[in-house]
């Protein structure tokens, strides 16, 4: 991935990210926030919050937040809740566009290797 | 959740080098996937294939795999030792795991006999596809669940020169995350992507009433039927399932979470996260149980998730694959 495709990657999902109204109605439809016993770090808006600000800088990638990320199933609950709720976020895409970015730095040999 | 930032790297590299050097998730070099096909006189190769993309096959591999990677995680998970193991995969890893899976004989057999309905179930409706026996690909779906875009272009543009050599022109997918793949993934890698991709419920339910008269027997028995998310919410396939189901005979009953609100499997992140994989699949298991002890689904990482409470709770979990066997053998 070039710093452009990236960045490209990183203004799509604040925008996205932007448009969510932080109902938190998908957070209780998550099997993995579920499974974590009711942590929103697990749970679909909070992965998108993470994600925010990890791209704005806030925020550095550390093991917890590595593990909320990957830790998405990708079953797409999420996705039908807020279509549901009338917002439509594409929001198990969206987690997964943020994997993308991630992996970048964490694949050994990358370019962009970080770890 | 300690030194997830290693162990996710190191779960990452080690699936890109797989692919890269082998074309598979396992890194297995030896042909593992076309022992079903055995006296099934397939066509190698034709304008419409059957492509199982080894999902079925590779069950009793991941069994053994996810238990290693469990043991492996402490060192997985440290600087140095991450490398040393991921070398030892590379030497010896192809080895040890075929070892290991020998005492899957159950599974495996299970595995065949889902792929042997699929066909049967196909050939009833005059349905013969061919089949790319050992150089049948795998689609490249792990690698787009992680996020690995930068490895999937060059993959997926091999699988689809691949099945250009062979002139497909209509591929029947067995498993939901294949059929996504190929449907929805790769047409945004290759310009005027011209394959035609089914899955095969949904060519069974279309001739629906000839399956019915060919059954050999009935499977007069209550069933729970657990949607696979890829299956329902991505592809759009609900009712088909519940309409052969009844064409065999059986009798359908609906968990709480259902058709496009059903519940994960847990399936998807077993590579790393087995304990979070354990709470979600018990959480599911226990809705499914509550309704019946006969559980159907049509995918096989639902599959391999579910089927391990069969001898702890008393319930029997079979792939929709696996009933066409049974009613039409």
């Amino acid at each position: 991935m070039d710093i452009k495709e990236s960045q490209t990657v990183r203004n799509t999902l604040l925008q996205e990210i932007g448009k969510c109204r932080a109902c938190r109605f998908c957070i209780d439809v998550c099997p993995a926030y579920q499974a974590s016993e009711w942590v929103e770090n697990m749970s679909p808006y909070g992965r998108l919050q993470i994600l925010k600000y990890l791209i704005n800088g806030t925020l550095d990638e550390d093991d917890p937040l590595i593990y909320s990320i990957y830790s998405c199933l990708q079953c797409g609950r999420c996705d039908r809740l807020c279509q549901a709720k009338g917002q439509n976020l594409d929001v198990s895409h969206l987690i997964r566009l943020g994997k993308y970015l991630l992996s970048q730095g964490l694949v050994k040999g990358s370019k962009n290797e970080k770890v | 959740m300690r030194r997830s930032k290693r162990f996710v790297s190191e779960v990452l590299s080690t699936l890109k080098d797989n692919i890269q050097r082998t074309g598979d998730p396992l890194g297995l070099k030896r042909v593992y996937w076309t022992g079903w096909a055995k006296g099934l006189n397939l066509q190698k190769g034709g304008e419409t294939i059957l492509l199982t993309a080894r999902m079925y096959q590779m069950l009793p591999y991941i069994m053994q795999i996810t238990g290693l990677v469990a043991s492996a995680k402490p060192f997985l998970s440290r600087r140095g030792l991450g490398e040393i193991v991921n070398m030892g995969n590379r030497i010896m890893g192809d080895k040890i795991i075929r070892f290991k899976a020998l005492g899957s004989r159950e599974l495996r057999l299970k595995s065949h006999n889902v792929l042997k309905g699929i066909v049967s179930a196909l050939g009833v409706i005059d349905q013969r596809p061919a089949y790319l026996y050992e150089d049948e690909p795998y689609s490249g779906v792990l690698l787009y669940d992680l996020g690995l875009d930068e490895y999937i272009e060059d993959h997926i543009k091999k699988v689809y020169s691949l099945f250009k050599t062979y002139k497909v022109k209509k591929i029947i997918g067995v498993d939901p995350h294949t059929v996504f793949m190929l449907k929805e993934i790769y047409p945004n890698y290759i310009d005027n992507y011209d394959i035609e991709v089914k899955h095969y419920l949904e060519i069974l339910s279309e001739n629906n009433q000839t399956l019915k008269k060919m059954c050999k027997k009935s499977l007069d028995k209550e069933f729970v039927i657990h949607d696979s998310c890829y299956l329902t919410r991505e592809l759009g396939i609900v009712e088909q399932v519940r309409e052969i189901s009844s064409s065999l005979g059986m009798t359908i009953a609906e968990p709480e979470n259902t058709k496009l609100d059903t519940a994960c499997c847990g399936g998807p992140i077993e590579y790393a996260f087995r304990d979070l994989t354990e709470k979600v699949s018990e959480t599911r298991i226990q809705e499914l149980s509550a309704i019946s002890k006969n559980i159907i689904v049509e995918c096989p990482i639902c599959l391999i998730n579910l089927r391990k409470y069969e001898k702890e709770m008393g319930i029997k979990v079979w792939d929709i694959g696996e009933l066409l066997f049974e009613a039409l053998h």
